[in-house]
């Protein structure tokens, strides 16, 4: 018995699509199943321009139309009975006929992108070409969320702006599911459209477009977005420079990614523009570092020139934060451990003159007074490694930097820095020797006197 | 003039060398509180003081200028004593003898009381004669190490680089000799010893009493004035600066 427990289910199912599918066969009407009779078999009707466009009719796709129920004629204007013969030059000339009647029905709204995609030439684009002919469908049962608006982005589509460039305005899907903001949906930064609704909006060129839309992003990163208010790139664009960057210009668009994950291609984005600085960057220390064996640890652009708030290397403001920024990495012993580099280069220099001067001129709002930073000695961009190198070489450069505030500065100049290390014995010998001295002669002294002190104040309790 | 008993007064200091005890003093706090605040930068009140004198520039700038004040007055002083001691024939009591190291031990023997006397010394005593070889050798090193820091461009054109942070390791480590010589030792001797307190009027007035002589300086006193005796009766007033070393006895 247990071997026909299925049976009752198998049978159910089998009357199922039985009267589902002899239902629907049924729904055709008599004029439709007219139709049917030639148009169901294969043939073909040669066009003006050669083209062969084929008659044959699925009936299954107008069954599962939307519009299954209206019948042939409704569309075509006649029935199997007044067929005319008819000629057409083109295939896409019969379309374009065909889909006026389509509009007989469904009255393109105003200011919606179908009024300015079918309205402008209906002959170029048809409702059909998007919605299918015989397979039409209500577009919500089409796609959903995303998927709605690829529905035509994901076709080569351009766009025309005003000063007459064509763009496109193809979105791949790919980027999408890569970007982190893969759950987000289209309208969630392309906000004033949605399913119902696709506004025409006229934009003088793309950059005008990206302008508008990436004003969208401090939607949600606004603590973004009031920070770059301190960047030099808001006060260039708010002086009317359109080249000045926005969020999209860096982040990307759909394929946008975490500026966090990988260091060169967030470097890469400044090069957009500052392809010049970048090539030298590209041969420093830090540069060769990050592109050649791929260290993350090295600073990229935005480490020491912010990214959202920079507000520019040339203010007064950030000469004195320099050693500041420098020292965020070499002040960090478990980075620079792994490279073998001191992290005493910080201290060295905030213990010497040019250190305690700058800390004086930073404590005081004397930033626009000069005194050499890290980069002063170092270079900006151009960082080169102090180790493995021609130690002559490296004197000869550093005599051309100390002379552009020491004027007259000779080649033994550079030596009164005794460079980034504490005296010590091997290197100056001297200073080291005379610390030392004065580390044993001053208590030694100071310690003798203060003894005959008490001895004579001693005294002098005992003699009264 | 005072006619106390035994309080009579020997002029020791003319006004010429009372002014340049403070000016130097005078140079010398400038430099102490404009140099120790950049030595010890890391600390508040260095940091309040070189805020209150306007910046580190200007700090840096009232140093330099002390600094300008302090060789003046230190050259000034060794042409002077020199000239004094060549040609006008002063007494060069300044000079270190082998006396005052001898003395230096009998003083500390008898603070211990393994001697009934302190050391008996001239005009000037081992401890005072350590305080001024001190600030004019230290005075010396200071100038010309402050110098070559001051200029450090120029002295590099000269000798090798290294000679800049040299100097700076003995002026800076100077000067916190010098401050702390200064702060426990000369003023533990001027103002807090208890044989001067509440403070020595020496290097005010330029008189010291007889009988503070007869105790401080007795080979002096005895020059001057023949052998101490107990009950010696102290009369008048007695100038005997340095730059005129025949003692007269003036009034």
């Amino acid at each position: 018995m247990k071997k026909y427990h299925c049976l009752p289910a198998c049978l159910f199912l089998f009357f199922t699509f039985f009267i589902a599918y002899s239902n629907s066969e049924a729904a055709l009407s008599e004029a439709d199943q007219a139709c049917l009779g030639c148009h169901s078999m294969e043939q073909h009707k040669t066009l003006g321009n050669g083209e062969k466009l084929s008659l044959k009719i699925n009936p299954v796709e107008i069954e599962h139309s939307v519009h299954g129920i209206i019948g042939c004629s409704a569309c075509h204007g006649f029935t199997a009975n007044d067929h005319p013969k008819r000629t057409f030059k083109s295939r896409k000339e019969y379309s374009a006929l065909a889909a006026r009647r389509c509009t007989t029905c469904h009255a393109p709204r105003d200011n919606i992108i179908h009024a300015k995609i079918v309205g402008k030439d209906p002959s170029k684009t048809t409702c059909i070409d998007c919605h299918g002919a015989h397979s039409i469908r209500r577009v919500s049962e089409l796609s959903k969320g995303n998927q709605y608006c690829l529905t035509c982005h994901k076709w080569e589509i351009s766009k025309r702006y005003l000063d007459g460039s064509k763009e496109t305005v193809q979105v791949q899907e790919s980027h999408l599911k890569e970007s982190v903001h893969k759950n987000l949906s289209c309208v969630d930064c392309h906000v004033r459209v949605y399913s119902e609704l696709h506004p025409v909006r006229e934009f003088k060129n793309r950059r005008d477009l990206s302008l508008v839309l990436a004003e969208n992003c401090k939607r949600c990163h606004f603590d973004k977005y009031t920070r770059t208010l301190d960047g030099m790139h808001f006060k260039a664009a708010s002086e009317g420079n359109t080249k000045a960057p926005i969020c999209t210009d860096c982040h990307g668009t759909h394929a946008i990614a975490s500026a966090q994950k990988d260091k060169l291609a967030n470097s890469k984005k400044c090069e957009q523009c500052h392809s010049d600085i970048y090539a030298i960057y590209a041969k420093s220390v830090h540069g060769t570092a990050l592109i050649k064996e791929h260290i993350e640890d090295v600073p990229i652009c935005s480490d020491c020139h912010k990214a959202h708030d920079n507000a520019g290397p040339h203010t007064t403001n950030f000469r004195i934060t320099v050693p500041q920024i420098c020292a965020g990495c070499h002040g960090q012993k478990e980075i620079m451990d792994k490279y073998g580099l001191s992290t005493k280069v910080v201290d060295t220099y905030l213990q010497d003159f040019h250190g305690v001067t700058m800390k004086f001129y930073k404590q005081y709002g004397q930033a626009e007074k000069k005194i050499a930073v890290c980069i002063d000695c170092h270079g900006v961009h151009d960082i080169m490694k102090m180790k493995s190198q021609n130690a002559a070489l490296i004197k000869q450069n550093l005599t051309k930097r100390c002379q552009k505030c020491h004027a007259g500065a000779t080649t033994n100049f550079p030596d009164s820095w005794i460079s980034h290390y504490e005296p010590n014995f091997q290197k100056a010998t001297l200073v080291f020797l005379i610390d030392w001295g004065y580390r044993i002669f001053i208590p030694f002294m100071i310690i003798g006197l203060l003894v005959q002190i008490v001895l004579h104040l001693w005294r002098y309790a005992v003699n009264r | 003039m005072m006619k106390t008993k035994g309080l009579e007064k020997v002029r020791r200091f003319g006004t010429l060398r009372i002014a340049e005890h403070w000016l130097n003093a005078g140079t010398f706090i400038l430099l102490v509180i404009t140099g120790l605040s950049q030595k010890y930068h890391d600390y508040q009140l260095s940091q309040w003081l070189i805020m209150t004198l306007g910046g580190i520039d200007t700090t840096r700038i009232i140093h330099r200028y002390s600094g300008i004040a302090l060789a003046v007055l230190t050259i000034n002083h060794i042409l002077v004593a020199s000239y004094g001691v060549i040609f006008l024939k002063w007494q060069p009591s300044m000079v270190i003898h082998l006396k005052d190291f001898r003395d230096a031990i009998d003083n500390i023997r008898y603070y211990l009381g393994l001697s009934d006397h302190p050391a008996r010394c001239d005009r000037f005593d081992y401890k005072q004669k350590f305080e001024y070889w001190g600030v004019v050798v230290g005075g010396m090193l200071m100038i010309a190490t402050g110098a070559m820091l001051w200029f450090p461009t120029l002295v590099t054109r000269f000798l090798p680089g290294q000679f800049i942070p040299i100097a700076k390791a003995m002026h800076t480590n100077e000067a916190l000799l010098a401050f702390l010589v200064i702060a426990i030792w000369h003023i533990y001797n001027a103002i807090f010893s208890p044989e001067v307190i509440p403070i020595d009027t020496v290097i005010f007035t330029g008189k010291i009493s007889r009988e503070r002589m007869m105790h401080e300086h007795p080979l002096e006193y005895e020059r001057i004035f023949g052998p101490i005796q107990p009950s010696h009766e102290l009369q008048g007033e007695i100038d005997n600066t340095a730059e005129q070393p025949t003692a007269t006895t003036i009034s």
